[in-house]
Parts: structure tokens; C-alpha cells; sequence
């Protein structure tokens, strides 16, 4: 039985990126691209430094000839559209930083309105109302006569999305939106972006590092590995295993159960804990950062670790010793001779 | 929303303001530029030259009318197009210190002018003064300014950095006044003489006549930058939001480096190469006007520069002596504290 809906925004099937060089001769960087995406998605591309998500994003953006396939927009080939058209369906956000002194907010979100306002960019009464509910869209109220330059790096990346958002496309395109955001930034521009996808009904298309806002917020995962390009709700590629191939390293693997990449550590010893509550759990995560394996009674293990928050015994050949913190109770486990 | 509106309206009323001040200026330094030169002509006397000629002393309508006055003129049109020129440069390449002197676009007007006058110099000879020798010679600088434009294009597409681009700009520009001095020692006196003679230009040399010409150049040239202000609006946020935007890059492109070519060419024609002034003002208008918007910058540019070229004229008249300095020494010393506080200010905060 065939779940999927037929109206795919974004269609692309055995495309090709790369970089077209001289006489025809292209240097294709990823071949073999069959994704889509839905009307109201947010769809994260994820993969590996130097796979081409960039390079995918431009192509789709038009920024970058594609070097083979078919793209089709709203089910018409990709170069039916001129630029002009383009510019009415799909806005685009850059991750580079813009410096320009003494541009204003609202100055900056207007020109968003670019398509639509006449030879001299006058902003009409409509254009002003739809500029204002941008900024109010990304949060940024009352921000409207701030100068660009004096924001912090989240604040302009809001605006920036504000922008593409004054340009009132169904389609937008972000090039790593987070690259260069701190965590609580992170999140609360992906959050900005699930929203206006699911209250604005628009196709989001996002690249970015940070699998686990991706995974937390997006509705479908363009995967980019090295032989495919698979796609599917986070949760399925995490099912299936598809998300462990991302990357190639022997000291990475994928936890399924708690949605994240963690570093694979040599266990060298075992150790008994008992204990209970969030105590617990932090005691377990420290020990296993420090190489032990926590194992259950059945198990024989010469390390028994008492948890009573906040303080801990352990109990070595018969030996007792009580610590007030974690960082002592390790520092202890790591000296221990077995 | 409608408070909303009235704010806006508001916030563009300062910044009207700030454009009428600038306005009122002008005429009142150019009055006191009609004032200082080395024959004192009080201030009735340059209003009854000017309103009632009939009446006036003849020697002084002559030297208000065909002196100071076109001179004054000319100092008006070469702030407001080297600083529009420059404008559209720093926007384009998204780079603060590009401008027509700096990039090189001057020292290519000249090699236009050089080509031109010590290729047909037996031709030409002395006599740069006609109507149609000074279309020429403005013909041949636009030419020259385009092509060093269109190498600097061709440059900034393969090279992003500007500091990279600058120097580059600058050995440009000294391999042109290499090739100007090859074509100079191969070239007969009478030639080379009229040729040093137009690399001496000042505002002062620039007659009647050829502000026939200049003045139409510069406003053609104004012109097209006032219809290019949404595309350079645009191009703040780079060629990528550009394109996204529905711009069409290479239309838009053309429009701009057409206008700049005009202006640096034509003032570079006239009045020998003008440095610093380029760079400077589009700076001056965008902290005094807090903007980034063309439709004010612009506005902004050709008030600012031509107050900033009226004051360098008055400056090089030293008042109260006989002797005058060049005028392009007087930009530049006016000119680079302006560029090396954007340099400073530019390591730590922004880059236009």
C-alpha cells in the first residue's frame, strides 16, 4: 500500500551535483539523488562534511547548474522557471554572516520584498504590514531600528530568515542556518523553523551538523552517505539503522535508544552500583565515561558503588571510602589498582 | 499597523532632514568658494556679478563668470560623481575601501587619455579647449575606466578576499602609470606637452566649453545610479540573496559599472585624477544619514561630495595668499584620516 501524497513540492529523482568545468566536463560530486519533500515539511539534510549538502542546497536554489537528473518544482521541470518566478516560490538564507553597517532590521527584512515592490523599491502599506509580521514571525519585535551589525549572531540569522520570510515563498532554502550558533540558538531556530512549517504550511529544506535538533524537530531527513542518499522520518532512518552509516568512524556509534551519537569506549572493568533517582543515572553516565561497565548482581564485579546523594561509598577488597562528589568518587576509581 | 506605518514615515523624516541640511549647505559654500581666490572681490560685488552683470564691474563678471564660477561648478560635479562612483564601487564589491582612485579606475581613464592625445597628438596638439577634441578626450577616459572596471570584476570573482583585491587594484594602477610613462618618453614634445599639460588638471582648468560636456556626463551618470539604487539595495546582502531576490545579476551589474565608468572617466578627463574623495564620502553619508538604503545614499553622496570637493577648493586657495596647492594633495589629506579610521574600525566591527 502506498502511504506517500502525490503533491511533492520538491522532486528530485537520479539528480546530479557538482561543478561544471570547461567543454562539457563535469565534476560530479554526488549522483543518484531520488528525495522529495511535502508541502508544510521541515526536512533536514544531514551527512557528512564535504558530501554536498551545500553544493545540493545551491543546486536546488539555482545558485549552481545541476550536472544531471530531473528537478521538478510543483511538478514542472526546474528550467520552465525563470528567475523571476523562482524568486515568488522559493527564498533562500545563506550561512554566511552579513556585515553591513548601518542597514537597520527592518531595512534589511524589506528587501525581502524585493519581487514585488516597483523599479524603486518603494514599500507599500501591504509590503510594511507583511515586513513587520516577518519580524514579529522570528520573535524579533521591537528590534525593527536596530542596526544589523549590532546583533548578536542568533538575533541576525533571525532576521535573515525574517527576510526570506517577507519574500512570502512557499519553498525556503537555509544553508547550515545553526553553523554558527550556540546550543540555546540552535535549538530556537529550528524550533522558529518547525513552526512556520507547520502554521505557514511551508517546505523547509535545512542543512546542519546538529543531529539532535534535526532528529527533535524536522518531519523528514534527506540522509547523505557515501554510496546513497536515503530519505524517511527520523525515526524510521533510526529504526532501520540508515542513520548509523553517516559516519565512517570505528569510535562513533549511534545509541537508538537515546537518539544521539556517543564516543565507543574500552570497558576495563566492572563494577556493581546501587542506588536509585537521577543520582543514579548520573553516577552510571560518569562511570561509564571513565571505562567501567556497570553490571547487574548476577555478574561478579571486586567495585561496589553505594549511591546515597550526596555521597557515595565504594567498596574495594573490603575497603570503604566515602566521597562528596563525583569528580573525588572518579578521581579514586581511576587510581584503584585492580 | 498604522502606528507602524507613522513610525516609519517618521524615521525617513530624520533622515530628510539630515539630506536638507546637507542641501543648504551647498549653495552657502559655494557662495564662499566664489569668495577666496587670489583677487579679493567682496560679497555684493559676486551677487551683482552674478544677478546684475550689466552693472557690474567688467573684469570681475569675467573672472566670477569665467573663473571662478565654472570652477566652482566643476568642484560640485567632481565630489558628487566620484563619490557616487565610489558608492556604487563599496556596495558592488561589498568592499569599504573600493573606490574609482584606489581600484585603479582612475589611473585607467587616464590611460584612455593618454592613448588618445599621444596617439593623435599631431591631431590634436595644443588645443584640448573644443567642444569636440573634449568629447574625445571624455570618450577615450570612459573607455579606459570600463576596462580596468571589467578586470576588476573578472578579478573579484575569482578572489573573495578584499585586502587581496586592494592590492591587486593598487598594482593595476601602477602598471598603468608605467605603460602612461612608456607612451610619454616615446612621444614627440609638442605631444608630451599637451599631455602634461591635462595630467596638471585642476578644477580651475576646465573651461566653459568643456563643462558643456562634464555636466551632461556627470548628470547621465548621476542618473543611472538614482535607477540603480533598489539593485544596489540588493547587492548589500551579495549576488547569491541577490539572484534569489529575482535580480537579474548581469543587468543590474551593467547599469551600475556604466555609471561609474561615467563619472570617474569624465572627472578623471577633466580634472586629473582625484583620490580619496571616492572612498571617503559614501562613508560620511552612511554614518550621518544612518542608513544603508540608496535611495538616501545616493542623495547623500552628491551633497557630501560636492561640499567636501567646495571646501578642498577653498582650502587649496589658501586664503589670504596668492599661491594655490594642488587640489587632489588637499582631497588626500582630507581624505586618508577618513580611510585609515575605516580600516581601524573595520578590524573589530563591520565591513560597508
Amino acid at each position: 500500500m502506498n502511504y506517500d501524497q502525490p503533491d511533492k513540492i520538491i522532486d528530485l529523482a537520479n539528480f546530479s551535483i557538482g561543478y561544471s568545468g570547461r567543454a562539457n566536463v563535469h565534476k560530479v560530486v554526488k549522483s543518484g539523488i531520488s528525495v522529495y519533500a511535502l508541502k508544510g515539511e521541515l526536512v533536514a539534510v544531514i551527512g557528512e562534511n564535504g558530501i554536498g549538502k551545500s553544493t545540493l542546497l545551491r543546486t536546488i536554489s539555482g545558485f549552481q547548474p545541476s550536472v544531471g537528473g530531473d528537478f521538478l518544482l510543483y511538478g514542472k521541470p526546474i528550467s520552465t522557471y525563470r528567475e523571476k518566478d523562482l524568486a515568488l516560490l522559493m527564498s533562500f538564507v545563506s550561512t554566511e554572516i552579513i556585515r553591513v553597517s548601518n542597514l537597520s532590521v527592518f531595512d534589511l527584512v524589506s528587501l525581502g520584498r524585493y519581487p514585488y515592490t516597483n523599479w524603486f523599491g518603494k514599500l507599500l502599506e501591504e509590503d510594511i504590514f507583511l515586513v513587520e509580521e516577518a519580524i514579529s514571525a522570528v520573535g524579533l519585535r521591537g528590534y525593527e531600528y536596530r542596526m544589523v551589525n549590532h546583533l548578536s549572531d542568533g538575533e541576525r540569522q533571525k532576521v535573515m530568515i525574517a527576510r526570506s520570510l517577507a519574500q512570502n515563498t512557499d519553498i525556503i532554502v537555509l544553508d547550515e542556518p545553526t553553523a554558527f550558533l550556540d546550543l540555546s540558538n540552535k535549538y530556537e531556530i529550528v524550533h522558529i523553523l518547525h513552526q512556520l512549517a507547520r502554521e505557514k504550511e511551508k517546505t523547509i529544506l535545512f542543512s546542519t551538523h546538529d543531529l539532535t535538533t534535526a532528529i527533535a524537530e524536522s518531519d523528514r531527513l534527506w540522509l547523505m552517505l557515501g554510496a546513497s542518499v536515503e530519505q524517511g522520518a527520523p525515526e524510521d532512518l533510526i529504526l532501520n539503522g540508515q542513520i548509523d552509516s553517516i559516519f565512517h568512524s570505528k569510535h562513533l556509534y549511534f545509541d537508538r535508544e537515546k537518539g544521539d551519537f556517543r564516543i565507543r569506549k574500552l570497558t576495563k572493568r566492572d563494577a556493581h552500583v546501587n542506588g536509585e533517582g537521577i543520582a543514579l543515572g548520573w553516577t552510571n553516565k560518569a562511570l561509564t565515561r571513565n571505562g567501567f561497565k556497570v553490571v547487574d548482581s548476577t555478574v561478579p564485579a571486586d567495585i561496589t558503588i553505594i549511591v546515597d546523594y550526596p555521597e557515595w561509598t565504594v567498596i574495594h577488597r573490603s575497603r570503604q571510602t566515602k566521597f562528596d562528589s563525583l569528580l573525588s568518587l572518579c578521581r579514586h576509581l581511576n587510581s584503584l589498582d585492580r | 499597523m498604522a502606528q507602524t506605518v507613522s513610525s516609519i514615515s517618521n524615521l525617513n523624516t530624520r533622515e530628510y532632514r539630515v539630506l536638507l541640511i546637507f542641501a543648504f549647505l551647498v549653495p552657502l559654500i559655494f557662495l564662499l568658494d566664489l569668495l577666496v581666490g587670489s583677487y579679493y572681490i567682496s560679497v555684493p560685488e559676486i551677487l551683482n556679478a552674478i544677478f546684475y552683470p550689466e552693472r557690474a564691474n567688467d573684469q570681475v563678471v569675467l573672472i566670477i563668470s569665467h573663473f571662478r564660477i565654472p570652477k566652482a561648478i566643476t568642484a560640485i560635479l567632481s565630489g558628487a560623481a566620484l563619490s557616487v562612483a565610489g558608492l556604487q564601487m563599496q556596495t558592488v564589491f561589498r568592499n569599504p575601501l573600493a573606490g574609482p582612485y584606489i581600484l585603479g579606475v582612475s589611473s585607467g581613464a587616464s590611460l584612455g587619455v593618454a592613448l588618445l592625445v599621444l596617439g593623435t597628438g599631431g591631431l590634436l596638439g595644443g588645443s584640448l579647449v573644443s567642444i569636440a577634441s573634449s568629447w574625445g578626450i571624455v570618450g577615450a577616459a570612459w573607455l579606459g575606466s570600463g576596462l580596468i572596471l571589467l578586470l576588476i570584476v573578472i578579478i573579484s570573482a575569482r578572489i573573495k578576499d578584499i585586502m587581496t583585491i586592494l592590492i591587486l587594484g593598487i598594482l593595476i594602477s601602477s602598471a598603468i602609470s608605467s605603460v602612461v610613462n612608456i607612451l610619454q618618453y616615446f612621444s614627440n614634445e609638442s605631444m608630451l606637452k599637451s599631455f602634461v599639460v591635462w595630467t596638471m588638471g585642476s578644477l580651475g582648468s576646465v573651461t566653459n566649453v568643456q563643462l558643456a560636456v562634464l555636466f551632461p556626463s556627470v548628470l547621465a551618470g548621476i542618473l543611472i545610479a538614482f535607477l540603480s539604487s533598489k539593485f544596489l539595495d540588493a547587492f548589500l546582502l551579495g549576488e547569491n540573496y541577490a539572484r534569489s531576490m529575482g535580480m537579474n545579476i548581469l543587468f543590474a551589474r551593467m547599469m551600475v559599472f556604466l555609471s561609474t565608468a561615467i563619472l570617474a572617466g569624465s572627472i578623471t578627463a577633466f580634472c586629473g585624477p582625484i583620490g580619496f574623495i571616492g572612498i571617503a564620502v559614501p562613508h560620511i553619508a552612511r554614518m550621518t544619514l544612518q542608513t544603508a538604503k540608496h535611495s538616501l545614499l545616493v542623495p547623500g553622496t552628491i551633497l557630501i561630495g560636492a561640499l567636501m570637493m567646495l571646501v578642498s577648493d577653498i582650502i587649496s586657495q589658501l586664503p589670504g595668499s596668492e599661491s594655490t596647492l594642488p587640489v587632489n594633495s588637499v582631497t588626500a589629506l582630507l581624505g586618508i584620516p577618513i580611510v585609515i579610521w575605516i580600516i581601524i574600525r573595520n578590524k573589530n566591527t563591520a565591513r560597508l
